[in-house]
């Protein structure tokens, strides 16, 4: 292999050999971490948070960003504890609940991918508003006891497999389908690197980037009511600082935050990474508080790594199959 | 050179003019293009160049006049309609998406599915039968380009003019306008660019070549046709003329040479 394929090679693998090291250190240092329970522990705490990053990266991936995802959520579990509370009963309840979040959703994608309004101001607000209306519905009291039924959706195992975990991988599975098996894939790249291109060639380069706000907004509020179940209650704390744990797991999983750049079994990898790092920090008796700091160090890494890449990527000389100029090309990319 | 002008033309563009206010930037130009053939589009800045290429494209309407592809009279509202009709024009923006490869910008946007009801459901693409139509195209235009799964960002200036070129043809446009392809490019760069607009003279596409620089249009152009302020002043064959009497044509320096028509 040349220099070149190595480092193209460690780019595109860097961060799962990092997660398997970092595997290898906890179990290394604690008996307990690398256990089936634990394991499961890991994937029931991110489950949330997985299936909200999935179309939260692709909406990056546009170059665009929802911050209003843990304050849809509470949204969500609260508008669905005052449906239950009112006697709507469960089915009528949970769908609105997620109506409220794809309402949201659309709003966001109305306002951003349709008129063009700064993303993360629109969202901003929302990250305030939706929780202060939250707030404001409930009084700040919260309601309890959905019954049994409910609880399945964050307690339940179907074949010994925690539902929200089920949950998250379905998504995962569609948004792995849609990112790289679907033109959608490249739609958004485009979207996200060179939009007027993307318009110009006949991609929905609006309607693309609503309907991933939209499914934000489902995805979060699904979250919302997920939590809401593991609490049996609709708690007004429900996804404070979500849109934070979003974003670290899509940038620690190297998607570009300007856009056009990035893959989802890397964000996938991004999410592990912070979750086994909380996990494991806790299983080897660290601070909890040492634990914030190391995943801003993670972070911080990752951001300087990316821009390692980004040079390297630059003076990259393509390799020539079966080259017609006699004479190497410059610094590819330069005209 | 050019041998082919029994069949009817490929492209036909009758008494186009465009004002922008009092400005007449095209002044009842036509022009007829022969499948095959390579026609150098020259003039100084403000010659008419742009307004003609994007009335091509597209992009603006003429005022008057008519745009005939295959002897059919047809008006292109939206640069959608002048691709439909077979029209390709390309920019030296070049429409390229640099984070996808090669294979990919060639299907941007026109990706093929998985045949049947589940490729279509599912949205399933076929990304083996895209490749491979990638690389017949390779194959049939001798593209010397890298690897089919290169990024764009790694290509060269003229790798992605070549590129650019190569989706127009591969989808079919039998007529090709491509916008300064050589502008801002090196020698080897230059000659890549030069060499495919020769491959796609033997694949029997028509190509308008706009350009400022006189020996690129010397090296590729059969035909040569030179705008100066909004008008046609010489169309002709290449072979009579000299990269002075062009300067002198473009300038306005010899206006005597008349109109010298091709038979």
């Amino acid at each position: 292999m040349t220099r070149q394929q190595i480092l193209t090679w460690i780019q595109r693998n860097g961060l799962f050999f990092a997660l398997v090291l970092l595997v290898a250190i906890f179990s290394f240092a604690s008996s307990r971490f690398l256990t089936l329970p634990n394991v499961t522990v890991i994937l029931l705490q991110n489950a949330v948070i997985g299936l909200i990053v999935v179309p939260g990266a692709m909406l990056i991936l546009c170059g665009l960003v929802d911050l209003s995802v843990g304050s849809v959520a509470v949204l969500a579990a609260v508008v669905f504890g005052q449906a239950m509370e009112n006697g709507l009963g469960l089915p009528a309840s949970l769908l609105f609940g997620l109506g409220v979040g794809m309402l949201w959703g659309a709003f966001n994608g109305y306002l951003i991918a349709i008129n063009g309004f700064s993303p993360i101001i629109i969202t901003l607000g929302g990250l305030a508003g939706a929780r202060g209306l939250a707030e404001f519905i409930t009084q700040g009291y919260t309601t309890y006891g959905y019954g049994p039924e409910f609880a399945f959706l964050g307690n339940g195992k179907l074949l010994g497999v925690p539902v929200p975990i089920l949950l998250f991988l379905l998504v995962l599975a569609v948004g792995l389908h849609f990112w790289y098996r679907a033109p959608l894939g490249r739609h958004m790249i485009a979207i996200g690197g060179a939009k007027d291109t993307a318009a110009e060639l006949g991609i929905p380069v609006k309607l693309v980037p609503f309907w991933l706000y939209v499914a934000s907004g489902v995805a979060s509020a699904l979250g919302g009511l997920i939590v809401a179940s593991q609490l049996d209650g609709a708690a007004v704390t429900i996804g404070t600082g979500m849109e934070l744990e979003v974003l670290t797991a899509i940038l620690l999983g190297g998607v570009s935050f300007t856009g056009g750049r990035g893959s989802l079994f890397g964000v996938f990898f991004g999410l592990l990474f912070v979750g086994v790092l909380s996990n494991g920090l806790i299983q080897i008796n660290v601070s909890p508080y040492v634990e914030q700091v190391a995943i801003g160090a993670a972070l911080c890494g990752a951001a300087a790594l990316d821009m390692l890449y980004q040079r390297l990527e630059r003076l990259q000389v393509p390799i020539d199959k079966e080259p017609i100029e006699p004479v190497t090309q410059g610094a590819g990319g330069g005209q | 050179m050019s041998t082919t002008q029994t069949h009817a033309p490929a492209l036909e563009l009758r008494g186009l003019s465009r004002s922008f206010g009092p400005v007449h930037a095209v002044k009842s130009v036509s022009l007829s293009l022969y499948p095959g053939e390579v026609i150098g589009l020259v003039g100084d800045n403000g010659a008419g160049k742009s307004t003609l290429t994007r009335m091509m494209a597209g992009t603006i309407r003429p005022d008057t006049g008519q745009i005939l592809v295959a002897g059919e009279n047809r008006t292109f509202e939206t640069a959608q309609d002048a691709r439909r009709a077979g029209v390709e024009t390309v920019f030296q923006t070049l429409a390229l998406v640099p984070g996808l490869d090669i294979a990919e910008n060639i299907f941007l946007g026109r990706e093929l599915l998985v045949s049947g009801p589940l490729g279509d459901m599912t949205r399933t693409m076929d990304v083996a039968t895209m490749r491979r139509r990638v690389q017949e195209g390779y194959e049939r235009f001798g593209l010397g380009l890298p690897d089919i799964r290169t990024k764009v960002a790694g290509l060269s200036g003229g790798q992605r003019q070549v590129v650019a070129i190569a989706r127009a043809v591969l989808w079919g446009s039998r007529i090709v306008v491509l916008d300064e392809p050589t502008a801002a490019l090196g020698v080897k760069q230059t000659e890549l660019v030069l060499s495919f607009i020769e491959q796609l003279r033997s694949h029997n596409v028509a190509v308008i070549f706009i350009s400022h620089n006189m020996q690129h249009v010397m090296r590729v152009a059969d035909r040569v046709c030179v705008l100066r302020l909004g008008r046609k002043v010489f169309d002709g064959q290449m072979s009579a003329l000299t990269g002075t009497d062009l300067v002198a044509l473009m300038t306005g320096a010899a206006t005597t040479v008349e109109e010298v028509k091709t038979t």
